[in-house]
């Protein structure tokens, strides 16, 4: 249980994040709606010497295939340069440390898992990767798989809106998110992180005696460019292995606060973003109540126990602040953790699974937004007939086709997240890694492949499931999980182009009845889809008397 | 639109775009933004920027924000590496530190009143109604060392070393 | 009125009355064939799950480690729950198809086989040969004379007759037929002759198309079954996954979960109470729509009428009846009101018809009462003929009137004869005359000179949209009854009710803008469209749809059909043209226009129906969750139990949950058939009370349905 002023600072939080989003969303839509603004004197000449040099025409649409495969192929290619040089970093400059290139399945699932926005980690960075490593691959793919989720996502936003005759232009849209919205809001947030003590430098790990007269080395490095888009972009992966438990990545209370503002900021300024390039404020309500009545509701269930302490729990967070972030990167599915998940209670771990299951609490930035509005549709496809009119959104009647593709998008979860997790125990592989058959260790497998399928990232396993299984597994789970629900989502809002739409009857889905539908309707189509899994997982360890997952 | 899907997908103009983009991506946000930053934050925040470092008599002890390994009796000491999440968690509550200062107290004879003292002047962590209290472990030794540079002089290679 | 009441009450009434016999038993029966329930994919699952059980009982050796020999008694009350489950959805269909074949019996008897009069040409002359009417082809002429049947859907040819036609639409006044309109098979000439050409063919007329839509076993699902189905297909596939994903673990981490629990997980997961009803609803909601008496020429049509936005509303037999009302008598100068007031009771007294009926009622309350209704008798009556389009009555020295043979109201009529009585002096000055009355410009022909206020008269009151009518004595035009469009019972409350859902009724009329006006508001419509010809209904329905409105429409004429094709809901008059009625994607055989509204109720109760049982099949599962969770690992994992909030047996909790997944079947299949009932409201509060009904309470009903049965088995 918490007590009124932990309430209190959880609410102010929330509450400065949700109006510093509402006052960032206009500009965001701005971005993308080609709306001018002052800023085109700086970015204008910049983006369109890029465009030349691509060869693409910045004014031609395109529809959801090219839309998505443009993005596919990009992401694969640059998959493919981060590859490059996580293998070879060994030969390569910037590598004062000395360390050598990653095994071939070592880099399979790092490209992978940072190119879609996961940045599920098998490896510690402090001790694996060099400098060029950690910018030219991490920071590099942490950057590009946030543009590409927010070009998916406000290309899936453009298909809803009236009067649209194609989703945009990827490459456009990329180049604008990186150049309009990543590189500056990261700059300040980075300059900031700074300010608080997060370290800046390439000048190599630094060694020193200490007080007592032993040699430490003190493991600076490029780090607060890193941390700014790994919480702004929701990809979560840390500079180093324990990631923001680390000091350097997490140095104070003020930092902490900070980050879980970062991690909420984006996703959220997306869910405002779509009521506004729709023309229509007030169908961001039940996006917005949804996302955050869920997670309010995730909040709630995390805060039951005691919070923990000591074991597992870094003194400047303190417990209280871990459970807060561990439910926020779970619901941004960020998967930046700045604890050890091992030492949170069973109820924290279950509402961190909440999070990831549902994917749109917000949700990682535009990719939260495409599954809420995928649960929308259903939602009012299911209950939507009970108001004895062919079910619609936006006025767009919702059809078999639709119906189908909201269902595959749907059906991908529990695809990639139950059958690996019942093959990791059948081939033996988790118990390979130490982990138990009881539902502790079932717990941390199936957290695995969830945080995977949801591109999380977050995880009980981390150095210890470095194995060729793992690896591989989860780098396909990720995969999956990432470009299939996109896809799919994609043709959904492809298919709306142009769509008849009846803008006045039909039932309203801008207000609070609807939303509160809709929250009921996604409580039960998750908790139906893997109530028995968190029942042998999580929710057994709570009724065993677990109060965490130390052995 | 499907016709220009298949223009697109299968004619030549593919994979400029493709390679294009993402090597000028890994040049920009790779490269290029963390070289920035870090000059930005070099001519901003030094201290910060490399790692808060901590010097005793001139010289690197180590830094603030990583533990510092104290494992001496006249020392406050953090907590065992494998209890933090990190491992390297710099910091202490007040109740542990307070509990640590008899057996300070006991080893170099400064007064429990003022090592009482001394962990209340270097409590932080609490701003506004966020956070909790605590003290950094380094920080509060090195203040302790300054509170009895004589009894210390001896014991630290830092000190006796120039 | 056939549609009154339709919309008072609980809006809709009942679809015809079904029953379990033996017909319907072994037919259920049989369609648990796995060749035909393969068309059914969730319940053709949980027979396969019956079979996989049953070789469980039959040999649980074979397997161990998911089954437990010693539970072979457990297997056997398991599989034969499954096999309840599928005959119980076999026998909602089977119902529902007994349902339909019922109401096509019912049609089946409007057909009529009678000998009627085909005209065959011969030489120089005309002959009619007596031919069975299913012998007549389209395009045959039959001669129908006063009294015959009209064998099958015909077009008048030549003639003009009165036609009862009340078996089909249950209006009792004969309508006027006239060369160009269409006659229903099965109506009656009561007046007059025509020839007429048969439109259909024996089998092919629209209550043929009916039945026969009703009987075909293949009727293809419609788009939004299509959608339902779609769903039920993915929640399938996600249900496989998990109970294949628990029994892999069971196995591999040893926890020794049996498959016969986890089966019945599994059938209690998937949507079988939508699954089995789903045939059945679609199959009730065209089957309401035909007790009514509307074909529908496809499923889809159905749905749409359930979002429509605009309705056109014909003003003239949607909103007024067709009749008019009398409300003033005019004198023109040198008469006075009474004598015009009596001259128009006396020539209305044998004129049965709403409009006569009017006439002596507003003579009546104003008190012009003639005497001669005692002194004179009508020594000739002129009936309505369609072609003079006048009426009348010639009296002479008698002993009275009589009181028309057949009327209605015979009573009102002999209670106003006694009040009329007269002196024996006023009965030696009563003289004969003759009195006519009609359409003004038939008056105006037949006497010859009109006196001068005549056309000053006729032109004010047509041009306030309303009917004059003018009344001659001995040839003299005496004065003008003044008569007033009518509204139908009932319907400021159909408008308000379409109002309420969200709809827009537009008023559609060809009389002048003032009229159109008043008579709009009075019903509470703001749209109208006054002046229109029929031809102005294809630029309303466009206007609509360019504005992506989803319209509603009637119309019986042929400048009606482009536009009845357009609308999204076009329902054609079945007295309407042939081409109406190609055109439209329904026919009402009752040619009762209001029936529109009707119409996009029943379309709205389809929709609602079917979503209501689906969200209650969905939600029903999160209680059969908590039934049969804590039984799956109970062996290993006893801590589970806190799950069994319901404090149900092991074994028990199964068989209840799964009873409960059966039971809820043939319990809900009155409320398929019937339809959800509702009130029209706003989309809003029809969503809001249905999801909690059915939403909501599909969560919580089977907490304690299951409950329920727990403790009936325990006391077994």
């Amino acid at each position: 249980m918490i007590t009124l002023l932990q309430f209190i600072s959880v609410a102010a939080i929330l509450g400065v994040t949700i109006v510093i989003a509402w006052l960032l969303a206009p500009y965001v839509t701005g971005v993308f709606t080609g709306k001018s603004s002052p800023l085109d004197r700086l970015f204008g000449p910049l983006e369109r010497a890029v465009y030349r040099i691509l060869g693409v025409d910045p004014q031609r649409g395109m529809g959801w295939k090219e839309y998505f495969f443009a993005g596919l192929f990009v992401n694969v290619a640059q998959m493919a340069l981060a590859a490059v040089i996580l293998t070879f970093q060994g030969s390569l400059p910037l590598n004062p440390m000395g360390f050598k290139g990653l095994s071939w399945d070592l880099t399979f699932n790092t490209v992978i898992s940072f190119a879609t926005n996961t940045n599920l980690q098998h490896y510690a960075g402090e001790a694996t990767l060099s400098y060029l490593s950690q910018m030219t691959a991490i920071q590099f793919l942490q950057f590009t798989s946030a543009a590409t989720g927010i070009c998916m996502g406000v290309a899936f936003v453009r298909g809803f809106v009236a009067g649209s005759k194609d989703l945009g232009n990827f490459y456009v849209d990329f180049t604008r998110s990186i150049t309009r919205i990543l590189i500056p809001f990261c700059l300040v947030a980075a300059v900031i992180l700074v300010f608080l003590g997060v370290p800046q430098t390439i000048s190599g790990y630094r060694a020193v005696t200490t007080v007592e007269g032993a040699a430490q080395s003190i493991l600076v490095g490029p780090v607060a460019s890193l941390v700014a888009i790994m919480q702004l972009g929701t990809n979560g992966g840390g500079y180093y292995g324990a990631n923001s438990a680390y000091p350097f990545m997490n140095p104070n209370p003020q930092s902490n606060i900070l980050e879980i503002a970062l991690m909420l900021l984006l996703p959220t300024v997306l869910v405002f973003v779509f009521g506004q390039m729709l023309g229509k404020k007030k169908e961001t309500i039940p996006i917005l109540v949804g996302a955050y009545a869920l997670f309010g509701i995730d909040l709630a269930i995390a805060f039951i126990p005691a919070a923990p302490q000591g074991a597992g729990i870094e003194t400047r967070i303190g417990g209280f602040y871990s459970v807060f972030w561990t439910v926020v990167t779970t619901a941004v599915t960020t998967g930046s953790v700045n604890t050890t998940l091992s030492a949170m209670h069973p109820l924290v771990i279950l509402s961190a699974f909440m999070g990831m299951l549902i994917q749109s609490t917000p949700g990682g930035k535009g990719v939260g937004l495409m599954y809420m509005v995928m649960y929308v549709v259903i939602t009012l496809f299911v209950v939507g007939l009970m108001s004895g009119r062919t079910p619609e959104y936006l006025g767009m009647k919702i059809t078999g086709r639709d119906v189908k593709l909201v269902m595959i998008a749907f059906l991908v979860h529990p695809l990639i997240i139950l059958i690996p997790t019942v093959v990791a125990y059948a081939g033996g592989f988790a118990q390979a890694v130490g982990v138990g058959t009881n539902s502790v260790g079932f717990t941390q497998v199936l957290y695995e492949f969830t945080s995977a399928a949801a591109n999380n990232g977050s995880d009980f396993l981390g150095t210890a499931a470095n194995t060729p299984f793992f690896n591989v597994a989860t780098a396909v789970v990720i995969f999956l999980g990432r470009y299939v629900p996109i896809g799919v989502l994609l043709a959904l809002s492809g298919s709306m182009l142009g769509r008849k739409r009846n803008p006045e009857a039909g039932l309203k889905t801008d207000g609070l009845l609807f939303s509160a539908v809709l929250v009921g309707s996604i409580l039960i189509l998750v908790v139906l889809t893997f109530l028995p899994f968190l029942a042998i997982g999580p929710i057994l360890a709570y009724l065993q008397g677990h109060v965490n997952f130390f052995g | 639109m499907d016709k220009d899907n298949k223009a697109g997908s299968k004619g030549r103009g593919w994979v400029r775009p493709v390679v294009g983009v993402a090597l000028l991506s890994m040049l920009v946000c790779g490269l290029a933004f963390p070289l920035l930053v870090t000059g930005v934050a070099q001519a901003l925040f030094p201290y910060q920027a490399n790692g808060e470092v901590a010097t005793l008599n001139g010289q690197a002890v180590g830094s603030y924000l990583i533990d510092n390994s104290f494992t001496l009796p006249y020392f406050f000491h953090a907590r065992p590496a494998n209890e933090s999440a990190s491992g390297v968690d710099p910091d202490i509550t007040l109740q542990e530190a307070y509990s640590q200062i008899p057996g300070i107290a006991n080893a170099t004879g400064i007064p429990s009143s003022q090592l009482t003292g001394l962990v209340q002047k270097n409590e932080e962590g609490v701003f506004w109604i966020f956070g909790t209290p605590y003290v950094d472990v380094l920080k509060l030794n090195l203040a302790l060392i300054a509170m009895d540079p004589a009894y210390y002089q001896s014991r630290v290679p830092a000190l006796s070393g120039s | 009125m056939a549609d009154s009441g339709a919309m008072s009450g609980a809006a809709l009434p009942d679809a015809p009355r079904r029953a379990v016999n033996g017909r319907v038993l072994k037919d259920s029966v049989v369609r648990m064939s796995p060749g035909r329930l393969v068309s059914n994919p969730v319940m053709f699952i949980v027979e396969l799950c019956f079979f996989l059980v049953a070789a469980m009982a039959v040999y649980p050796r074979g397997f161990v480690p998911v089954a437990t020999p010693s539970e072979t008694p457990f297997y056997v009350e398991v599989a034969v729950t499954l096999l309840v489950t599928v005959w119980f959805s076999t026998l909602a269909d089977a119902l529902a198809e007994q349902q339909a074949e019922s109401t096509a019996r019912s049609l089946r008897r409007l057909e009529t086989s009678v000998l009627s009069k085909k005209v065959v040409t011969k030489e120089w002359s005309r002959e009619t040969v007596p031919t069975p009417s299913k012998d007549l082809r389209k395009g045959d002429l039959v001669l129908l004379e006063n009294g015959d049947v009209v064998p099958l859907d015909a077009e008048v040819l030549e003639g003009i007759a009165m036609v009862d036609e009340s078996l089909m639409t249950g209006e009792s006044t004969p309508v006027r037929k006239a060369p160009g309109d269409a006659l229903i098979g099965g109506a009656r000439v009561v007046s007059d002759t025509l020839t007429a050409r048969v439109t259909a063919n024996p089998g092919e007329t629209y209550i043929d198309q009916m039945i026969r839509m009703v009987e075909s076993s293949k009727r293809p699902k419609t788009p939004n079954e299509q959608a339902v189905t779609i769903v039920l297909i993915g929640l399938t596939a996600i249900f496989t996954i998990i109970i294949l994903s628990l029994l892999g673990l069971s196995i591999t981490l040893g926890l020794g979960g049996d498959l016969s629990v986890l089966i019945a997980l599994y059938v209690c997961l998937l949507p079988t109470t939508i699954g089995a009803l789903l045939p059945a609803i679609g199959l009730s909601g065209v089957s309401r729509l035909y007790g009514r008496r509307i074909v529908a020429k496809s499923g889809r049509a159905i749905e749409t009428a359930g979002d429509t936005d605009v309705i056109l509303l014909d003003k003239t037999g949607t909103i007024t009846v067709g009749n008019r009302q009398a409300v003033e008598f005019i004198p023109f100068e040198g008469h006075t009101e009474s004598e015009v007031g009596e001259a128009a009771f006396l020539s209305s007294w044998y004129d049965d018809t709403p409009e006569g009926r009017s006439v002596i009622r507003l003579a009546h309350e104003k008190g012009f009462l003639p005497r001669e209704l005692n002194s004179l008798a009508p020594s000739e009556v002129y009936e309505f003929s369609a072609s003079t389009r006048t009426s009348g009555i010639k009296l002479g020295r008698g002993f009275g009137f009589i009181l028309p043979k057949g009327d209605k109201s015979g009573k009102d009529r002999g209670r106003l004869r006694r009040k009329a009585a007269m002196s024996s002096e006023e009965e030696e000055a009563a003289s004969e005359y003759e009195i006519l009355k009609g359409a003004p410009d038939s008056i105006r022909k037949l006497s010859g000179n009109v006196p001068p206020g005549f056309d000053k008269t006729v032109e004010s009151i047509s041009a306030a949209g309303e009917t004059p009518m003018a009344i001659a004595k001995n040839g003299e035009p005496i004065g003008i009854i003044r008569l007033k469009d009518v509204l139908k019972p009932g319907i400021e409350e159909k408008v308000q009710a379409v109002k309420m859902m969200g709809i827009r009724p537009v008023m559609i009329t060809g009389d002048q803008p003032l009229t159109a006006k008043s008579i709009a508001s009075e019903v509470g419509i703001s749209e109208y469209v006054p002046m229109a010809k029929p031809e102005d209904k294809f630029r309303i329905v466009q206007a609509e749809q360019a504005q992506t409105h989803v319209a509603a429409m009637i119309g019986d004429g042929t400048n009606d059909a482009p536009a009845l094709a357009l609308a999204d809901v076009g329902l054609a008059m079945n007295s309407g043209t042939e081409a109406a009625k190609e055109a439209a994607n329904m026919v009402d055989l009752e040619s009762n226009p209001a029936k529109i509204i009707e119409v996009v109720l029943l379309g709205k109760q389809l929709l609602m129906t079917r979503g209501a049982v689906t969200a209650f099949s969905i939600a029903n599962d999160v209680a059969k969750y908590f039934a049969i969770m804590p039984v799956i690992f109970a062996a290993a994992y006893p801590q589970l139990s806190a799950f069994n909030i319901l404090g149900l047996g092991l074994h028990s909790a199964v068989l209840s949950a799964l009873i409960f997944n059966a039971v809820i079947i043939p319990l809900l299949i009155p409320l398929s058939m019937r339809g959800v009932k509702f009130r029209p409201a706003s989309t809003m509060s029809l969503f809001l009370r249905n999801t909690m009904i059915y939403g909501v309470g599909g969560v919580v009903v089977p907490f304690v349905g299951i409950k329920a049965i727990d403790v009936l088995i325990s006391v077994i």
